[in-house]
């Protein structure tokens, strides 16, 4: 089974476009992201698509790069902007709360305040 | 986990891909397999199907319509060039659409994708330079729109208006020149803008009219001449970015709009002139940069900007500072004025949280008792490169927490060290009249000291206890035992003892051993550079 | 200024715990010689380039980072190590066997909180070795002081 989606990690697959032994993918091929997967003590560049659940993407001339979201957010836009929540926090407008604004209810399945 | 298991109550998957079960729900992986084209026998359990990093060129009709239940589908990383409204038919409960990294050249305008419940899209890492105005009709409940790095030359201004929920969205790596006004007006909900990365001149007053909850502005990296007067109507904005453009000045009351700031990037603008009113009233502003502003003369007027921690204001042409500076800020922890034309300082009395102050080259030439008084959070000083003659006494006795202490290039003929026990670094090179060789007493903590002359170093050992370490020499230590004998010169409680840890000897033996280590004192002294002062 | 060479011990966790610990050999970075111990956690050269990246570990680590002259530095060589100082490592090895300007890069600082090592040739080599094994370590490093002999100076 694919320790994240979409990708297999190590320097054979496909985005990758310089690599080394010991730190995996050095850099990607354009429009691919590098993110960088700890697994246990090590720490190896990994090139995908779309970043792993937790992550967000930034694009940028020069590289793309996958950044952690915030702790409360399973997955995000950028560091301040939360699409889906970890359990027992509630989305609305970007952000994970434990508690909704006044006059929203709290989805546990959609983990979203809603009206 | 199913692997082709056929014939069971569990909906089949398609080969050579692997399936999940999720409940009476199935999730699809089909990435990284060489496909050319989508399975046709999907399960219409299937909730999540991955289909990136294939050789999809072309989705065949009515490829997804029995897919009522799939809640995210996957085709990033493929060949795509067109996607029809028909190809995407019956995904009636589709949320994440990810499309990014294909080659797509226009979307569908006549008869747009009917995706009532999609929130997320994924245009971006294509090669669109338009978007037609009928694209996004059949996805009115749209929140997260990426289309960053294609090749659109304008804002699609019409195609956006049918997107009401849009919550955050990103333009970024485009070709747009210029934002037309009332470009967003239908965008009520939206927080998130990046526009970062085009090629955008210059900005219509009403650009961002209607924009009533953005939040986050990313202009960086564009070509901007003048300050995005537009941001005026932004009244809920808490992060703007407009870093790396081409800037001169920043008017006065440039923020009046926007009390909820909290932070503003623009260093990297060849910005001269800064009105003096410009950072007024930003009561949740932390930070405040500005390097190179040349034309600067006065220390700007900061009223009502109370939660400032972090304030660099470098390479301008401050002269003075305000005495009232510490009552405006209270929370200043970082201060750095290097590079000014500073003569007096005022007291820092009040910014009791100050722990950095960078005062590097400047022309201050005395430190009264009151500068520094009651700094107890400060723990790096810079004073290198002024004119200073003369410290009072006592101008350093209530700084506890001082740890680096940088007086380089000064006139100084004594240094007072009350106050200076906690040190690690300090720094007294270029001091050509100070003859005095401090105790090593003065510094139990010291760790690298740079003094005047090499004869002050004398008192740390620096003379005759040490013989050049050969250079890094490619050999290896040859026997353990050799290796060992030396570190064991290090615990001499361990003389008599077989030294030969294992893992809870080896914690204790933590607790005992903490070495002492040693001072670094510059300039070494050597046969040109003796201990012994040649004036006597 | 002769630089401070380090002693590496290294533990291996999962092994046992009576075996003697391999000893290795580095050279401390400028005036950051010291003692210092912890869990070996590799770190992609790629990483340690801007604070936000929050990946915290939980107990002591010793950062080790296998420099590549292929990989662009995001951020000098000084202020990798401090963000990883500040990241709460214990200490900082630089593996700089494949990039040749780095040990340059290092000589000459002096305001490092702990210690920061280099390390090469073999010593890298049997140190990368147990991370791509993924064999967690516990390692400790200390001074070794040469033993000092008179000095004359015929002036």
């Amino acid at each position: 089974h694919k320790q994240i989606p979409g990708v297999s990690s190590g320097c054979q697959q496909g985005g990758c476009l310089t690599c080394s032994d010991y730190n995996g993918c050095l850099s990607c091929k354009p429009r691919f992201f590098m993110h960088l997967e700890r697994i246990g003590m090590k720490q190896i560049g990994v090139c995908m698509t779309s970043c792993p659940p937790g992550f967000y993407g930034t694009r940028s001339p020069e590289r793309n790069t996958c950044t952690k979201c915030r702790s409360e957010c399973d997955s995000c836009f950028n560091k301040n902007f939360c699409t889906r929540c970890r359990a027992g926090f509630y989305l609305h407008l970007g952000k994970c709360q434990e508690n909704c604004p006044e006059g929203l209810a709290r989805s546990d399945t959609q983990r979203e305040c809603v009206s | 986990r199913i692997q082709e298991r056929q014939g069971s109550a569990a909906p089949p998957c398609p080969s050579p891909c692997q399936c999940e079960e999720d409940g009476i729900f199935v999730m699809v992986d089909c990435s990284e397999l060489g496909l050319s084209s989508v399975p046709t026998n999907l399960s219409p359990l299937t909730t999540y199907l991955d289909l990136s990093m294939n050789n999809i060129s072309e989705i065949q009709p009515r490829a997804f319509h029995r897919l009522h239940l799939l809640s995210e589908l996957r085709i990033s990383g493929n060949q795509l060039r067109y996607i029809s409204g028909h190809a995407l038919q019956g995904l009636h409960n589709l949320k994440v659409l990810m499309l990014q990294n294909n080659q797509l050249e226009r979307l569908p305008d006549d008869a747009p994708w009917d995706l009532p419940n999609l929130l997320s899209l994924r245009l971006d890492a294509n090669l669109l330079s338009e978007v037609p105005a009928g694209a996004f009709r059949g996805v009115r409940s749209l929140r997260h729109l990426w289309l960053d790095d294609n090749s659109l030359t304008e804002i699609p201004v019409t195609a956006l208006d049918s997107l009401p929920s849009l919550q955050a969205m990103t333009l970024a790596l485009n070709q747009i020149t210029h934002i037309p006004d009332y470009a967003f007006t239908n965008l009520s909900a939206l927080v998130v803008l990046h526009l970062h990365n085009n090629k955008i001149q210059s900005m219509d007053a009403r650009c961002f009219e209607g924009l009533h909850s953005l939040e986050t502005l990313d202009l960086n990296y564009n070509d901007l001449q003048e300050f995005p007067v537009a941001i005026r109507t932004l009244s809920k904005l808490q992060e703007l970015g407009f870093h790396n453009n081409n800037i001169k000045a920043i008017p006065e009351r440039a923020f009046v709009g926007n009390p909820q700031l909290q932070t503003i990037h623009f260093y990297e603008n060849p910005i001269q002139s800064v009105g003096k009113s410009a950072f007024q009233f930003l009561p949740k502003l932390h930070t405040l940069s500005l390097n190179g502003a040349t034309q600067i003369q006065e220390f700007p007027d900061l009223k009502g900007t109370t939660s400032l921690e972090i304030l660099t204001l470098t390479r301008a042409g401050l002269s003075a500072l305000p005495l009232d500076l510490c009552e405006q800020l209270p929370r200043l922890r970082v201060l750095e004025l290097s590079y000014n034309q500073i003569e007096d300082l005022p007291s820092f009395y009040h910014c009791s949280a100050l722990q950095e102050i960078g005062l590097q080259h400047n022309q201050i030439r005395r430190i009264e008792l009151s500068t520094f008084q009651q700094l107890v959070s400060l723990r790096a000083l810079d004073l290198s490169w002024n004119m200073i003659e003369w410290i009072h006494p006592d101008a350093f006795t209530s700084l506890h927490s001082l740890i680096k202490l940088d007086l380089t290039e000064n006139c100084l003929s004594s240094v007072p060290v009350a106050g200076l026990g906690g040190l690690t670094h300090l720094k007294l090179r270029g001091n050509t009249e100070l003859y005095e060789a401090f105790s090593p007493d003065h510094f139990p903590r010291m760790r690298v000291i740079e003094m005047p002359y090499a004869y002050q170093c004398c008192v740390y050992g620096s003379c005759d206890s040490y013989k050049p370490a050969s250079q890094w020499d490619t050999e290896q230590s040859n026997t353990d035992e050799d290796l060992h004998k030396r570190t064991v010169a290090m615990y001499p409680i361990h003389a008599d003892a077989h030294y030969d840890p294992d893992l809870e000897e080896f914690q204790l033996e933590i607790e005992e051993s903490k070495l002492q280590t040693s001072v670094q004192c510059t300039p070494t002294p050597g046969p040109f550079r003796p201990c012994d002062s040649l004036l006597g | 200024r002769p630089a401070l060479r380090a002693v590496i011990k290294v533990a291996l966790l999962n092994h046992d715990p009576t075996g003697k610990p391999i000893t290795l050999e580095g050279v401390f970075v400028g005036g950051s010689a010291g003692y210092a111990e912890g869990k070996l956690m590799q770190y992609h050269p790629l990483s340690l380039c801007n604070t936000s990246e929050d990946e915290r570990q939980e107990s002591d680590f010793i950062t080790i980072v296998k420099l590549e002259h292929r990989v662009p530095r995001c951020l000098p060589l000084l202020d990798k190590a401090r963000m990883a100082l500040d990241k709460g490592a214990q200490a900082v090895i630089f593996d700089v066997s494949d990039d040749a300007n780095a040990a340059a890069e290092l000589r000459e600082t002096d305001s490092l909180s702990r210690p920061v090592v280099l390390v090469r040739a073999k010593d890298a080599e049997q140190l990368m070795g147990l991370v791509n094994k993924n064999e967690e370590a516990k390692v400790r490093i200390e001074i070794m002081v040469e033993q000092p002999q008179s000095l004359h100076y015929d002036v």
